[in-house]
């Protein structure tokens, strides 16, 4: 028999506000072929303003609706207003002169939009079918998203290669799913905690596919292979898009799975530790020999992704806070960075080269100096957010017992290899450029806005942390 | 807000540098000197009324499962590192002048002026994570300098090996940093007590490795020559006078008080490196055909020696290190200078490349004069006085170290008057046949206010004494060197 289910619209209000400006995105454009895209990704930009107005009532609330199925709690709220700050600046940037859209604004647009929704949903989902709801919805979204830059190579492979191995994580994840029912009887994440208390192989089987479902989507390492090839090939403004919004996205999962499954016993996430610890070696390691900026950040995505990590240690007191300010350092310094690269090229994809910065400081003193403090930024230097990130992750990790101290080393170590990638951009900016350099003199206003977002956002989480700390 | 005033002072002249045209010469060069000259000035505040006056301020920063302020205070032991700080920021701002393409110039004198704000920062922290957060920014600054502003391309590959082991130093600094934090709570340890238990010699060996390789000190000293030699002179001069003394800085604030225990079991350690630095840093010196590699390795020797009056743990040696370490700033800052004095005139800085500069520059060749016996420790000046506190200390409780530091002594002689010799002696000779003026009047006055401190501490060493020069009565340092506790006051 089959049970009406009662609704509460206030909990799902941002969705239903994304979705509604989402099919207004594909209406407007059925309507008229001839809109301009500003106008589309103009309706996407106040559409997510507007989830965001609604967002505030709910803001210390513990909601719920879809029978416990989707919740609006203090947990979900943070990782929401990253998802629409993402799309927010992604927007932004696909709006200059020389972003590729795959020159079909309506779609691309209501698909970035889309993606977001299902952000929403994996930061809310209570149960597995809503963890495998929202994420199919953000990556169907983003397999297309990748694609975009047609006719560009790079992007066709991108798309192929982010479909083929995402489809191949999302069937391990719902094998994962599938015996982890079978397991706990039930879909809902509280009463897997029971199984996992009980434990059993059909548990363990279930987790460890979940995880390496999960690590996949996260770009953990050693399921990271796709990770700069997409990076790369994807439209910078996807790019910027994937690096934060997915990792927001999958990082509520994860956290939401670790706190109400393992909160009374975190020995069962030993292996996620390894991943942590591989990724921020691989990583880094990785980042080294590159020379295109898309695809040094796609790897020290994955290395941050292992930074990330960090924040569940031993899943303490205080991890989620952690987790919620280093991502959003990592938010506003990821942005910051695809920002530039949007705004010296107008938005093209020839300044994701690392030559392109040759000299730059003495060209374009002001944009080398912003470029500089989000790669500070990235590299943990202090007076920016992403120092008093590493902090606070350090000092999650560290009263962790000895997985925690040696994932705390790991990021030290990690950090370390990783001043020589992040400081090889800084070093080209303030070398002596020695051919003529490419031109950089993109200027347009809505670039230096998303620019000026990152910066503030850098300096402000870093100077005050506190702004952001007293909330969480 | 007196000690704002001194940190912020410089920065703020930066950005004042950053809203000048880059072409408007005179004025780029007026605000950076009088930005420099100002804070010197302000910073002569904290002597009003003689050392051992106390200036505090405190404003809570991050509270949470753990909580950190912004506390700064001057007063005690870090007076005389500001001081120097402040007094030789204005010889090396004032040098870079002419050591940089007139395009280059403003971002040259603002990274110097921002380099100066780091490092006083990190002379007034008094709050763990503050001075963590200076003792990294420290790192941008050169890193920019070497890159951009030195022109060559020895000095862009220097910089890489200046960044990593920096780096590396400050991360290991960082786990122990946060390890501290885990214990007490509170990142505000200045005056306080903790017994650590077995972590302390964990933790204290992360403070000693950042801290010997920022000093630096054998065996962690291989970025040092690239980097000194070749840096333009104004930034050497900041990072050999002022930069090398923040690891011992780091020692004598925090690194002691808070580890007592673990300070006295690495000692043996520490010594050994101490005296493999002051002799290993001699002889090198004593092979080098560059004299910027000469004097930076000579440096090695002389920090050694500090190394060595602070782990000596005697309550005369621990107070000569102060001494040394505002002798050494004086000094090193001064050669290095003039050094770039010697290579705009020469165009060469090789051993044997020039000569006899004293009949057409007898004014360099007093100055140099001053400075090269003040490094060998000629009594009267400064460098004497140093050595003589330290050795005299460090032989009640470590004699056989001593006495083996006391090889470098006499090297150190043989190695400056090599260079001192082979510059301003013998035939005139210069390459190319490059005719060449005697200092200007700009020169001396930017090496005046070093030249007198140099007299000035060698002749009176009592003034730079914690307490005045009395050895007996209770100061800050020798609180340190007693009871591994540094005092509030």
């Amino acid at each position: 028999m089959i049970q009406s289910v009662a609704i509460d619209w206030n909990v799902i209000a941002p969705v239903v506000v994304l979705v509604a400006t989402g099919l207004l995105v594909l209406v407007v454009d059925l309507l008229s072929r001839s809109a301009p895209r500003q106008l589309l990704y103009g309706i996407g930009i106040v559409g997510s303003l507007a989830a965001f107005a609604a967002m505030l009532p709910l803001r210390g609330q513990e909601l719920t609706t879809f029978g416990g199925a989707f919740a609006s709690d203090s947990f979900s709220w943070p990782f929401d207003v990253l998802l629409l700050l993402t799309l927010t600046i992604s927007l932004a940037l696909s709006c200059l002169g020389k972003a590729e859209d795959g020159a079909n604004p309506g779609a691309y647009a209501a698909l970035l939009i889309f993606c977001t929704i299902g952000g929403l949903i994996l930061a809310g989902a209570t149960t597995l079918i809503g963890i495998f709801l929202g994420l199919e919805e953000l990556s169907l979204a983003l397999y297309v998203l990748a694609g975009t830059g047609y006719p560009r190579r790079s992007s066709q492979e991108a798309a192929l290669k982010y479909v083929l191995l995402g489809s191949l994580a999302s069937g391990f994840l719902i094998f994962g799913m599938a015996l982890l029912y079978g397991s706990a009887g039930s879909i809902s994440l509280a009463a897997m905690s029971h199984a996992a208390y009980a434990g059993g192989p059909l548990f363990i089987g279930g987790f460890a596919l979940f995880l390496v479902g999960v690590a996949f989507k996260l770009a953990l390492a050693p399921f990271h292979l796709w990770t700069p090839d997409v990076y790369e090939g994807s439209p910078l403004a996807v790019t910027a898009f994937m690096a934060v919004a997915v990792k927001a996205a999958m990082f509520a999962v994860l956290a939401r799975f670790a706190y109400v499954v393992f909160g009374h016993d975190a020995s069962a996430l030993v292996p996620l530790w390894i991943l942590a610890i591989l990724s921020m070696i691989v990583g880094n390691v990785g980042a080294i020999r590159q020379t295109n900026l898309k695809r040094l950040l796609a790897f020290s995505g994955i290395a941050q992704a292992g930074y990330l990590v960090l924040a569940l240690a031993g899943v303490g007191r205080g991890g989620v806070a952690t987790l919620v300010f280093y991502l959003a350092a990592y938010a506003f310094m990821n942005l910051g960075a695809f920002a530039v690269i949007a705004l010296i090229g107008n938005g093209d994809e020839l300044h994701a080269d690392l030559s392109a910065y040759r000299g730059l400081a003495f060209r374009r003193p002001m944009v080398a100096a912003l470029m500089m403090l989000f790669f500070l930024s990235l590299a943990g230097i202090p007076a920016t957010a992403g120092f008093i990130g590493k902090v606070l992750l350090l000092g999650q990790a560290m009263g962790a017992g000895p997985w925690g101290v040696a994932m705390a080393v790991a990021l030290i170590v990690g950090t370390l290899v990783s001043f020589y990638v992040y400081f090889q951009v800084i070093w080209q900016m303030f070398a002596p450029a020695d051919a003529e350099a490419v031109a950089s003199d993109g200027n347009a206003a809505v670039s230096w806005v998303a620019v000026a977002a990152g910066a503030v956002g850098v300096l402000l989480l870093g100077i005050v942390p506190q702004l952001l700390l007293a909330h969480l | 807000m007196m000690i704002d005033l001194v940190i912020f002072l410089p920065a703020i002249a930066a950005i004042a540098l950053l809203c000048i045209p880059r072409d408007a010469q005179r004025a780029l060069r007026g605000v950076a000197l009088i930005g420099a000259l100002a804070t010197f000035v302000l910073s002569l505040g904290f002597i009003t009324g003689g050392f051992g006056n106390e200036f505090d301020q405190r404003i809570p920063w991050i509270s949470g499962t753990w909580t950190a302020a912004y506390h700064v205070h001057v007063g005690g032991l870090s007076v005389y590192f500001v001081l120097l700080t402040t007094l030789v920021s204005v010889a090396a701002i004032w040098g870079a002048f002419s050591y940089s393409d007139a395009g280059k110039l403003r971002g040259f004198l603002a990274l110097l002026l921002l380099f100066e704000t780091t490092l006083l920062g990190l002379f007034t922290a008094a709050d763990l994570l503050l001075f963590y957060v200076y003792w990294d920014l420290m790192l941008i600054p050169v890193f920019l300098l070497l890159v951009g502003y030195s022109g060559s391309a020895e000095a862009r590959s220097a910089a890489w090996s200046y960044l990593l082991y920096n780096g590396a130093g400050g991360l290991v600094l960082l786990l122990g940093v946060v390890g501290v934090v885990l214990h007490t709570g509170t990142f505000e340890v200045l005056g306080q007590t903790y017994s650590f238990g077995t972590l302390e010699n964990w933790l204290f060996a992360a403070f000693a490795l950042a801290f010997l390789i920022k000093t630096p000190s054998f065996p962690f000293h291989a970025w040092m020559p690239p980097t000194y030699t070749n840096s333009p002179p104004p930034l050497v001069a900041m990072v050999s006078g002022v930069q090398s003394k923040a690891g011992l800085f780091g020692f004598l604030v925090f690194a002691l008080p808070l580890f007592p225990v673990a300070a006295h079991t690495w000692a043996p350690v520490l010594l050994v490196l101490a005296v493999a630095s002051i002799v290993y840093g001699a002889f090198a010196a004593l092979g080098q055909r560059d004299m910027k590699t000469l004097v930076a390795f000579s440096s090695l020797s002389h920090l050694g020696l500090v190394v060595l009056a602070l782990f000596a743990f005697d309550l005369t040696s621990v107070p000569g290190s102060i001494v040394m370490i505002v002798s050494h700033g004086l000094i090193s800052a001064a050669l290095f200078l003039l050094l770039g004095f010697v290579e705009e005139r020469t165009g060469s800085r090789e051993i044997g490349a020039f000569g006899g500069l004293a009949a057409h520059a007898p004014r360099l060749q007093a100055l140099m004069l001053v400075a090269a016996m003040a490094a060998l420790g000629l009594p009267g000046l400064s460098g004497f006085a140093g050595e003589f506190l330290i050795l005299i200390g460090a032989w009640q409780t470590q004699p056989v170290y001593t006495a083996i530091s006391l090889i470098a002594i006499v090297v150190a002689s043989a190695y400056v008057l090599k260079m001192f010799q082979a510059a301003m002696h013998g035939p005139e000779s210069v390459p190319g046949g490059r005719t060449y003026g005697d200092l200007r009047a700009r020169e001396i006055w930017i090496l005046a206010p070093l030249i007198a401190g140099i007299f000035l501490f060698g002749i009176w060493p009592g003034v730079l004494l914690p307490g005045g020069g009395s050895l007996t009565g209770a100061t800050p340092a020798h609180t340190v060197a007693l009871h591994g506790q540094r005092p509030h006051a």
